[in-house]
């Protein structure tokens, strides 16, 4: 029996098999990966809901304000005060109205000075959060001119 | 000019596979590294118009829809009550609640339930988690079996909001 021609020959390997699975997981972790939760921050911890879907129409202004605790690897309170996480800073309630004004600014800069009247304020608070503080927060919100207000809540499956 | 390649009939032609295959792994890679496992987040509406106060409700002759909900200073539920009507502070006393605005609405879809406005009237001290649940509970229901949402009110707002405990 004569081997030669397979001992000398240069054999490719068939790449059809692997570029159609590549393919397919490069499909899969297309869809699957969700850039509209880039905003969302782990270390608020959502309350849950089962009526919480994501909305059909996403509004066209948003700002979304985090409000929870600072916590610790381990998920217990560094500090007894719920704090609004905003730009890398820890700001308390009380506190917020500049950066609330200043977020106006911007917006208004940018799509003019209606824009305010269609910005929906997105909260995001611990589920753990004093209500009154929630309430507080939304005050301040009203004192910036913000109008429109939604309460963020994790879907939850049954 | 001769084309010499072509007199020969028509030859297989050999597509490049190695950067094709070297950009699929990068983008294979790029997607498998940004992605988070995280279950989607939904919102609830409320309804917080500036400075005055809702006449509208008022002026229908609606029935005034008022959730309360009375905590501990640690921000645990106490007490929940309807109208004038006690409902308890666990989780049946939720399914109560979903109940009694069932009752109040008549059926879910109603035109009514556009009208219609939920208040919240919470303490300073109780936690968001059972705002949100009471909201829900107002809101809708979510049927396991046919995975359907029967929507209840559309309408909720606030309260002003109380002190805190002393």
């Amino acid at each position: 029996m004569k081997l030669g021609k397979i001992a000398m020959g240069f054999s490719e390997p068939d790449m059809t098999p692997m570029i159609d699975i590549v393919f397919q997981l490069l499909t899969f972790f297309m869809i699957a990966i969700n850039f509209e939760n880039t905003k969302a921050d782990e270390r608020v911890k959502l309350p849950k809901d089962v009526l919480a879907k994501p909305p059909a129409v996403k509004p066209e202004h948003e700002l979304v304000l985090n409000f929870g605790y600072q916590r610790d690897e381990s998920g217990v309170r560094v500090n007894s005060i719920p704090e609004v996480f905003y730009n890398e800073r820890y700001i308390e309630v009380r506190q917020i109205s500049p950066d609330l004004d200043q977020e106006r600014r911007v917006m208004e800069r940018i799509h003019g000075t209606e824009v305010i009247k269609d910005v929906t304020v997105l909260i995001r608070a611990d589920s753990e959060v004093p209500t009154g503080l929630v309430q507080e927060l939304i005050k301040k919100c009203q004192e910036a001119g913000f109008s429109k207000f939604s309460l963020r809540a994790m879907a939850e499956e049954l | 000019m001769k084309l010499r390649n072509r007199t020969t009939g028509p030859s297989k032609v050999e597509i490049p596979m190695a950067p094709l295959i070297d950009i699929v792994f990068l983008l294979l890679i790029f997607f498998m590294l940004n992605l988070k496992i995280v279950s989607p987040e939904g919102n609830f509406n409320i309804n917080m118009p500036i400075g005055a106060p809702t006449a509208a409700a008022a002026e229908q002759n609606l029935p005034d829809i008022k959730v309360s909900l009375r905590s501990d200073r640690e921000g645990r539920l106490t007490e929940m009550t309807l109208g004038s009507k006690n409902l308890g502070n666990d989780d049946a006393a939720f399914e109560r609640l979903n109940q009694e605005i069932l009752t109040i609405i008549g059926r879910p879809g109603n035109p009514l339930t556009k009208e219609v406005e939920v208040e919240i009237d919470a303490d300073y001290e109780t936690q968001y988690k059972y705002v949100v649940k009471a909201i829900s509970k107002c809101t809708g229901r979510f049927d396991p079996g046919s995975k359907q949402i029967a929507r209840y009110v559309e309408k909720i707002k606030f309260s002003p909001p109380h002190k805190p405990k002393a």
